[in-house]
């Protein structure tokens, strides 16, 4: 089942973009960069018996008083940590940060 | 003739490789977190992944960072943070050298490191690289060696390039000659300087290598080019090679396409 799931749901994927920490907006003051690495793409297709539930009750109106989301694309697993020295020549590390894997949860 | 690399280039560089950004936070994170109200970090974990780094790292982003050239203060500075020195470098007192050489010989990693470190970045002041091996990348690398060791040496000014381990030689008594002269292999080295600021200005590693017999013609122009480097600058300013010296560099290269 969540072989097929996996294979349904290609969309969701990781992505990456080249950006400056700055760019981040934590508020750190530092000209080193960064790749960015975050999950993008649809989660349509039911991973597990949960989302086909929940899919066909929706579609019954059977849970309309509940806003039940449906899978979405996120990270499963995060990048390595990175460390940065800013202007007033002090390190900082950001954890959990970027994304490594994703997937539909 | 490639330009330098200057310090905060080298560190974007290793944040945008997948190795050395892992191991940059892995000695960063210990070396920056603070223990107790006494102790400013763990020393021991800090040196560990010290080592750790120069070990795994390609030395294209470890030496990048460590021996990055610079032209002004800030690139100096963030030069000097490299290895973390408030934790790896610094401590509330400063050792005789003498006696840190002795801690140093009682530690397996730290004698044979130290002991690369005097045979490869030992001078000659007859040799046109300076050095008695006549190999930079050897003297960098036994230099590179000792970050992690007690021994970790460290730029200690923002003028030259001049390095030292965090020891002095005051109260040496008798062996006062013996302890300039071990810190001063440090300080005043002419081999170990000519090797940093040839990594710095961007020279190619492969000038420092053992030639291969088969590539004759890159083995004549690689020749032609350190002799060119190294004979008509003999290191007058230590910081930085004059654009003269590049046109002839330059030159000589055009000369042999």
């Amino acid at each position: 089942r969540s072989h097929k799931g996996k294979r349904r749901n290609r969309g969701c994927v990781l992505r990456e973009i080249h950006l400056n920490v700055t760019d981040l907006e934590l508020g750190y003051k530092t000209k080193e960069e960064l790749i960015f690495k975050y999950c993008s793409g649809s989660c349509d297709a039911p991973e597990t018996t949960y989302d086909i539930i929940v899919k066909n009750l929706t579609k019954k109106k059977k849970l309309v008083k509940d806003e039940v989301k449906q899978a979405c694309c996120r990270p499963t697993a995060f990048d390595d940590d990175l460390s940065f020295l800013d202007d007033n020549l002090e390190y900082h590390t950001l954890k959990k940060h970027s994304a490594k894997k994703c997937g539909c949860i | 003739v490639s330009k330098g690399i200057n310090c905060l280039d080298a560190a974007k560089a290793c944040n945008l490789n997948g190795t050395c950004k892992k191991y940059r936070s892995a000695y960063i994170t210990p070396c920056t977190t603070r223990v107790s109200m006494s102790e400013v970090c763990n020393k021991r974990k800090c040196h560990k992944a010290l080592r750790l780094f120069f070990d795994k790292v390609p030395q294209k982003h470890s030496y990048g960072m460590l021996f990055c050239s610079c032209q002004d203060t800030a690139c100096i500075e963030r030069r000097r943070q490299t290895i973390v020195p408030i934790c790896s470098y610094e401590d509330k007192e400063k050792p005789n050298c003498l006696n840190l050489q002795e801690s140093c010989k009682t530690n397996y990693i730290c004698r044979s490191r130290l002991a690369d470190f005097f045979t490869n970045c030992q001078p000659e002041s007859r040799s046109v690289s300076s050095c008695l091996k006549e190999n930079y990348a050897h003297c960098l690398l036994a230099y590179s060696g000792l970050i992690g060791t007690v021994m970790t040496p460290n730029y200690i000014d923002s003028i030259s390039i001049s390095v030292a381990p965090w020891c002095n030689c005051s109260n040496s008594g008798n062996n006062q000659e013996e302890c300039e002269k071990f810190l001063n292999f440090f300080k005043n080295n002419i081999c170990l300087q000519n090797a940093i600021q040839a990594f710095g200005n961007g020279t190619d590693m492969n000038v420092w290598q053992p030639v291969p017999p088969l590539q004759t013609t890159t083995a004549t122009y690689f020749k032609i080019k350190d002799k060119t480097l190294f004979s008509s600058a003999p290191l007058r300013n230590i910081n930085e090679i004059s654009t003269d010296d590049y046109a002839k560099i330059i030159s000589v290269c055009a000369n042999l396409q």
